[in-house]
């Protein structure tokens, strides 16, 4: 009886202590420790129809490219400090550089590096949704050209 | 001829001071009764039938008559009552000293029904049980007592359904006769 | 429940007057010839009797004119704002049903709000951008282009072969790189 007349007392304590806990400011005043960057490397190439079901749930983002076929060539995750940078190897003889800068309004902004040897491809910053991802793509391969997905999620 | 109450409230509506005064004549005592039994202090009974009346009159205009008056108009009672109670459990009465009070008030020691010692002594531990209810327990107790109101009444005073009323009843009345076993 | 219980528990009604005439008719022909519940209606007779005694024959009566004219005053005087506002609100937000709807709301709403922390891109992200978006880009001499890809949110940079041939095995051209 008593606890029926008090709970939504205590239920609105709690909703108002969630609301305390929100970040409305959309600053980043907590950082999270690390991010999880993970670069999918795939061949694009019109040699035949197939999609490779590793690939699958990337089916919307990769077939808007246009190419007939996409077979995964490799999966790397690596978790990287922010400020800090991290090197993935990519099929080709290339290195993908990343180096996180800052997370705001739940986004991760993230400078990356593509080179072929010593030479650099392309550099560019890009603010990604956390968790999401951007598509890197052009650079020839095996007859195709090479897709980069590169994702981060802020830990 | 006497006017009936859903009248005089139009006509309070259509701003006649007169037809106010005229319901509150009507209900002053029953309503104060009410609150009194519900507050056991004279002076904070007052002041609650006083301020009932004048929430009535500020809502006047939205009594739709889904109810009769009475029924509305304890409904506030009752619900001021309930407030004034719950603040009265931060800030406690000494109960003896307000029975006290009310009985020098009243001037009750010659017409006292609870003459001698064992009567007076139920009074003291009845009127202390009626104290330990909780305010919706109090409330039907005191207006089933005073007012002998049908549980449906009752359950539209309070906003609550006839079951309720009953079920409250019940447990209330358990509640004081357990208290007062040896004096029943 | 035994006979007895159950007519002990319906005594209250009864003499209320709250049973229906068989009801009451029952109860009665049960209390006449059970000595148990004969004494459990006296003692509730005797609850009542002590409850009239307390609370009707305390409660004199007051004198109409100093009340009413204490009401008048209350009437004619102004009360102070912010009287009114935390009277409604206390009305509003202490009325048993909406006592739990406030809660409620609050939870939803911050479930909606925080929906794009966990789905990002939902249709109710609060209209943040599911876009990647380039904050700069140096293709170091080569043609670039930004994409969007409205249907999967995808934003993509496509980096064009020079005509200096990095193009590894001479395949047409035309075929290479995203047509959007």
């Amino acid at each position: 009886m008593k606890l029926a007349k008090i709970a939504p007392r205590l239920a609105l304590l709690f909703s108002l202590s969630l609301v305390a806990q929100q970040d409305f400011t959309g600053a980043a005043e907590k950082n999270p420790q690390s991010v999880q960057v993970t670069i999918r490397s795939i061949l694009a190439e019109n040699k035949n129809d197939e999609f490779d079901a590793k690939l699958k749930g990337m089916e919307q983002q990769l077939k808007s490219l246009k190419y007939r076929s996409y077979r995964s060539l490799k999966d790397d995750t690596k978790s990287v400090p922010w400020q800090g940078t991290q090197s993935f190897d990519i099929p080709g003889g290339r290195i993908l550089t990343v180096a996180p800068q800052e997370f705001q309004d739940n986004r991760v902004s993230l400078k990356v590096r593509l080179t072929q040897g010593d030479t650099p491809v392309v550099d560019t910053t890009v603010k990604i949704p956390n968790k999401g991802n951007f598509i890197l793509g052009g650079p020839p391969h095996e007859g195709g050209v090479l897709v980069l997905s590169i994702s981060a999620a802020a830990q | 001829m006497e006017l009936s109450d859903r009248e005089l409230v139009q006509k309070c509506q259509a701003g006649e001071m007169n037809a106010f005064q005229d319901l509150v004549s009507r209900y002053h005592q029953k309503v104060y009764m009410v609150i009194l039994g519900l507050l056991r202090n004279r002076e904070d009974a007052l002041e609650v039938a006083q301020e009932t009346f004048f929430r009535a009159y500020r809502k006047i205009n939205s009594f739709q008559g889904d109810s009769s008056f009475y029924t509305w108009i304890y409904r506030i009672a009752v619900n001021m009552s309930i407030d004034a109670q719950r603040r009265q459990k931060r800030n406690p009465l000494d109960f003896r000293e307000s029975m006290d009070s009310v009985m020098e008030a009243q001037n009750h020691t010659a017409k006292d029904p609870f003459g001698d010692v064992h009567d007076r002594e139920l009074r003291e531990r009845l009127v202390k049980a009626i104290n330990d209810l909780t305010p919706e327990h109090k409330a039907v107790i005191v207006l089933r007592t005073i007012e002998g109101r049908s549980y449906k009444d009752i359950g539209e005073i309070l906003g609550c359904s006839e079951g309720t009323v009953m079920s409250r009843l019940h447990y209330a009345r358990k509640k004081l006769q357990d208290k007062l076993s040896e004096f029943l | 429940m035994t006979n007895c219980e159950n007519m002990r528990e319906s005594m209250g009604r009864w003499l209320d007057g709250e049973l229906s005439p068989s009801e009451s008719a029952a109860v009665q022909a049960h209390v006449a010839t059970c000595a148990g519940c004969a004494e459990a209606r006296r003692q509730l007779e005797s609850l009542q009797r002590a409850l009239t005694g307390v609370l009707v024959a305390d409660a004199a009566p007051i004198e109409f004119i100093p009340f009413w004219r204490e009401v008048q005053r209350r009437i004619n005087s102004k009360r102070p704002w912010y009287e009114d506002i935390s009277q409604w609100a206390r009305e509003v937000f202490t009325a048993p049903r909406v006592a739990w709807g406030v809660p409620v709301v609050i939870v939803v709403l911050l479930a909606v709000f925080s929906l794009d922390s966990y789905f990002p891109g939902n249709p109710f992200g609060g209209g943040r951008n599911s876009f990647a978006s380039v904050e700069s880009i140096d293709a170091h001499g080569r043609s670039v282009a930004l994409l969007r890809e409205n249907e999967s949110k995808t934003t993509v940079i496509w980096l064009y072969q020079n005509e200096e041939g990095e193009n590894e095995t001479g395949e047409d051209r035309s075929q290479a790189g995203p047509t959007f």
